[in-house]
C-alpha cells in the first residue's frame, strides 16, 4: 500500500504551513499531550459512569458558554447539543451492553462517529463507510443503519463540496475568508474529538489541562474548548501539524486575533522551544531570536552501534524510564517494547497522541537502530480497569491479539500511532517493526495486517505522513510454534520463552505448586526451540528470542548452539550477556 | 409561541402535519443551523421527523447526530412532518426557520432558532 513518507530534517529553521489566522506571535512551544488519568469505573457501573461523565462534560461546556461571546457560544452550543443527543450515546451504550468498559466503549463509539463525518469528504477513493461499520461490528446500533442509508449519497455530496464556491459558509462569512474545497462537515470531526477527550477526562475525574499563557500551542489539532478556556490576553499563537481553516478553532482564532498556522506536517519541536508563528505568511520559525540549537536528546552516532560478535544483542523496554538505564551504544536495537506497560490508564491507552509521544521518545533514543514495538498485550495479569479486566481466566482466553481483534478500535488507535511515529523519526528507515502478541493462527496476522493497511490508507487520505512497518509474531503459543511455515503474513518471528514454556507445560510459573513442572519442562522447550530455529532458517525469516531465557548465559549458549543469533534481554541483563558476544566464537551452529 | 403563519404551506393527514421547504442556506445544515433546528424541534412535545430529497427514510428531527449525518445542503428539499400535540405549530415554525436561513444572517443571533436574538 503506497503511503507518503516524510523524513524529518535535522533542525529546520522555518516550517511552511497554511495561514489560518493572521498576525505574528512569539513564545515558548507548548506540546499538546493527552493528560494522564486514573482508571475509570468498569463493569456494571459502566453505564452510570459514562452517564455521569457526560453530565460533567455538559456542565463544563455550559459554564464555558455562559461566559462566552455569541460566536464562541455557538461552538459550545453545538458540542452541548451533541452530548444531549441520545443518538450519540446509543452506540456507546450498546458496546457497554456487549461487555466493554466505559472508556473503551465511549472512545470506540466516538471514533466511529468521527470516521463517519470524515468519511466522505470528497477526497477519498475508497469506501470508508465499510471501515466505520466494520470497526464497530455487526451494525447493531442505529447509527450504523444511518451510515448504510447514506452510502449511495456520498458521491453526490462530494460533488456538492466541489460546486460550493467560497464565502458561502456562515462560519466563513463571519470571519470573511474560507479555504476552497474544504468540507465544513468534516471539520466538525474536531469538535467530536474534543468531546471524546472531554468525556474521557471526566471519566477519569479530572478537568482538562490548560497551558501556560503566552505559549505557542503545538499539536495535531486543537480542541475548541481548550482554545476557549485559555487566556489569550497575554499573547501566544497556534501551530498545528494538521488542522483546517474551516475548523471551529480556526474561526475562533481569527475572531480573537490569535495567530495560527495549520498543515505544518510532523513537527520536530521541543517543549519550551522558542517559536515564531506567522499566521499571515503561513510559516513557523524555530528559535527566531536566539540561534542556540534546540535541546534535542543526545544522539549516539550510528557508527558506534553494537560491538558485534557471535550474536546480535538488543534490549527489552517496559517503560520510558528504562531508557535512562540503557546506553544505546551497547546494544544493536530494541528487541521488544511491551507497550501495554507504557499506558497507566484507559484514557492514556485510548489516546493516539499519547502513543505517538511514547514511540517518538523511544525512537529518538535509538536513531537508525531497529525498534520492535509489540502491540498491547492486555489480558491475563495485564489489566487496565475500564478497558480490560484481565484475570487468570483470560490467560487462555481474550488476550493479546485476540483482545485487539475483538476490540479493533483500540488496535486502530495504536496502529495509527505506530504508522505515524514510524514515518517521522530521524533516520527511521525500516527501523520500526511491529510484534503481534499471543498469535495462534495465521488468519490473526492477516486480519491485523489488513487493519494496518486500512489505517495507513486512512492516514494517506488525510494527508498525514505514515509508514507501514513489517509485522512479525511472538512465538509463544505452541500451536503457532509448530506451524511457522504457515505464517506467510509474518515478516519475522520472536520467541517469547516465558509464555511458551507456560503454555507448553500447562503450568503457571507464578503458581508455587505448578512452578516446578514449568521449570522441569526445559527439555521439551529446547526441542521445540530447535524446530523453530530450523523452520525459520528454511523460510529465510529473521528469528530472535526476547524471553527471559535469553538473559541466562547458560541457556543463551545452548540457544546459540541451536542456531539462534539474535537476542533481546532486560536492561539489567545487558552487563552479563554483552561480553558473551566476543567470548563466543561467531558463526558456530 | 406566536400563532402559526396562515400563509405557510402545509398539509394535514389525520393527526399528522407535513410541509416541504427548500434549504437555501449557503452550506446547508452544518453545525450552527443544525443546533438551531434541533433545539427548536425539541421545544415541541410532538414527534418530529425529516426526510431529504424524496428519501423514504424519516430521521428524528430532534437528533443533531441524525441531522448532521444527513448532510443537508443547499438546494435540498426538506420534508418536515410532525404528529401529536402542537404538530401544526411545529412544522410551521421549523419551516419558517429554514426559510429564514436559520437566522444566520443575524451574526449574533442565538443558536436556538428563536427569533429574539440576544445582544452580542
Amino acid at each position: 500500500m503506497p503511503v507518503p513518507m516524510v523524513v524529518r530534517m535535522a533542525g529546520p529553521r522555518e516550517l511552511t504551513g497554511k495561514a489560518a489566522s493572521p498576525g505574528r506571535a512569539c513564545g515558548p512551544a507548548f506540546r499538546a499531550l493527552a493528560p494522564a488519568a486514573p482508571p475509570a469505573a468498569a463493569g456494571e457501573d459502566a453505564r452510570a459512569a459514562l452517564a455521569g461523565a457526560v453530565g460533567v462534560a455538559i456542565g463544563e461546556l455550559r459554564a464555558l458558554a455562559a461566559g462566552a461571546d455569541a460566536q464562541s457560544a455557538g461552538v459550545l452550543d453545538f458540542q452541548i447539543e451533541m452530548l444531549l443527543d441520545d443518538d450519540l450515546m446509543e452506540p456507546a451504550l450498546a458496546r457497554i451492553a456487549r461487555g466493554e468498559g466505559a472508556a473503551l466503549a465511549w472512545a470506540g463509539a466516538m471514533d466511529a462517529h468521527i470516521a463517519a463525518l470524515v468519511a466522505d469528504d470528497g477526497h477519498g477513493t475508497e469506501d470508508t463507510f465499510a471501515d466505520v461499520v466494520e470497526g464497530r461490528g455487526a451494525g447493531e446500533d442505529a447509527f450504523a443503519d444511518g451510515v448504510g442509508e447514506r452510502g449511495t449519497g456520498e458521491d453526490a455530496f462530494a460533488d456538492g463540496v466541489g460546486e460550493r464556491g467560497t464565502g458561502e459558509d456562515a462560519f466563513a462569512d463571519v470571519v470573511g475568508e474560507r479555504g476552497a474545497g474544504e468540507d465544513a462537515f468534516a471539520a466538525r470531526a474536531a469538535d467530536l474529538a474534543d468531546l471524546r477527550q472531554r468525556v474521557l477526562d471526566a471519566l477519569a475525574g479530572r478537568p482538562r489541562a490548560d497551558f501556560p499563557a503566552a505559549a505557542i500551542y503545538v499539536g495535531d489539532d486543537m480542541p475548541p474548548s481548550l482554545f476557549l478556556a485559555h487566556d489569550w490576553s497575554k499573547g501566544g499563537g497556534i501551530a498545528l501539524c494538521a488542522g483546517s481553516t474551516v475548523s471551529h478553532v480556526a474561526m475562533l482564532a481569527r475572531a480573537r486575533g490569535v495567530p495560527m498556522v495549520i498543515g505544518l506536517g510532523p513537527l520536530a519541536v521541543a517543549a519550551g522551544q522558542p517559536l515564531l508563528v506567522d499566521g499571515t505568511a503561513g510559516r513557523v520559525g524555530l528559535d527566531p531570536v536566539d540561534p542556540v540549537a534546540p535541546p534535542l536528546p543526545a544522539i549516539v552516532p550510528a557508527a558506534v552501534a553494537g560491538p558485534g560478535g557471535a550474536f546480535r544483542l538488543s534490549v527489552n523496554l517496559n517503560s520510558l524510564s528504562d531508557l535512562a538505564a540503557v546506553d544505546p551504544a551497547t546494544v544493536d536495537g530494541v528487541g521488544l517494547v511491551r507497550t501495554e506497560f507504557l499506558f497507566l490508564s484507559p484514557a492514556e491507552a485510548l489516546s493516539e497522541e499519547r502513543h505517538v509521544d511514547c514511540y517518538r521518545t523511544i525512537l529518538a533514543r535509538f536513531p537508525g537502530r531497529p525498534v520492535r514495538l509489540r502491540l498491547l498485550d492486555l489480558g491475563g495479569d495485564k489489566a487496565l480497569p475500564g478497558l480490560v479486566e484481565g484475570g487468570p481466566a483470560s490467560l487462555l482466553g481474550e488476550r493479546g491479539i485476540r483482545f485487539l481483534l475483538a476490540h479493533p478500535d483500540l488496535a486502530r488507535i495504536q496502529a495509527r500511532a505506530i504508522l505515524r511515529a514510524a514515518a517521522e523519526g530521524p533516520a527511521a528507515h525500516g527501523s520500526v517493526s511491529v510484534l503481534l502478541p499471543m498469535v495462534t493462527l495465521p488468519q490473526e496476522v492477516v486480519a491485523m495486517a489488513a487493519l494496518f493497511d486500512e489505517e495507513a490508507a486512512r492516514l494517506a487520505r488525510l494527508g498525514i505522513a505514515a509508514r507501514r512497518p513489517p509485522l512479525g509474531i511472538m512465538v509463544e503459543v505452541p500451536a503457532a510454534a509448530l506451524t511457522l511455515d504457515l505464517f506467510d503474513a509474518a515478516a519475522f518471528f520472536s520467541v517469547g520463552t516465558n509464555d511458551l514454556m507456560q503454555y507448553l507445560s500447562a503450568a503457571a510459573r507464578d503458581n508455587p505448586i505448578a512452578a516446578p513442572l514449568n521449570a522441569g519442562s526445559e527439555t521439551a522447550l529446547f526441542r521445540l526451540m530447535a524446530q523453530i530455529a530450523t523452520t525459520a532458517e528454511a523460510l529465510g525469516k529473521p528469528l530472535s528470542v526476547c524471553g527471559d531465557l535469553a538473559g541466562d548465559p547458560e541457556a543463551l549458549a545452548r540457544l546459540v548452539g541451536l542456531g539462534f543469533r539474535d537476542f533481546s534481554v532486560a536492561p539489567s541483563r545487558l552487563a552479563a550477556i554483552g561480553p558473551l558476544r566476543r567470548a563466543m566464537p561467531a558463526g558456530e551452529g | 409561541m406566536s400563532e402559526p403563519s396562515p400563509a405557510f404551506p402545509r398539509e394535514r393527514s389525520g393527526a399528522r402535519w407535513q410541509t416541504e421547504v427548500e434549504v437555501t442556506h449557503g452550506i446547508g445544515l452544518h453545525a450552527r443551523p443544525s443546533v438551531a433546528f434541533t433545539r427548536l424541534a425539541k421545544s415541541f412535545p410532538c414527534a418530529i421527523e425529516v426526510a431529504v430529497d424524496g428519501s423514504p427514510d424519516w430521521l428524528n428531527g430532534k437528533s443533531i447526530v441524525k441531522i448532521m449525518g444527513a448532510r443537508i445542503r443547499r438546494g435540498t428539499r426538506l420534508r418536515i412532518r410532525a404528529e401529536g400535540f402542537r404538530a401544526e405549530e411545529a412544522i410551521v415554525a421549523l419551516g419558517e426557520l429554514v426559510r429564514r436561513n436559520f437566522d444566520e444572517d443575524r451574526k449574533n443571533a442565538r443558536a436556538d432558532g428563536r427569533p429574539d436574538g440576544r445582544p452580542a
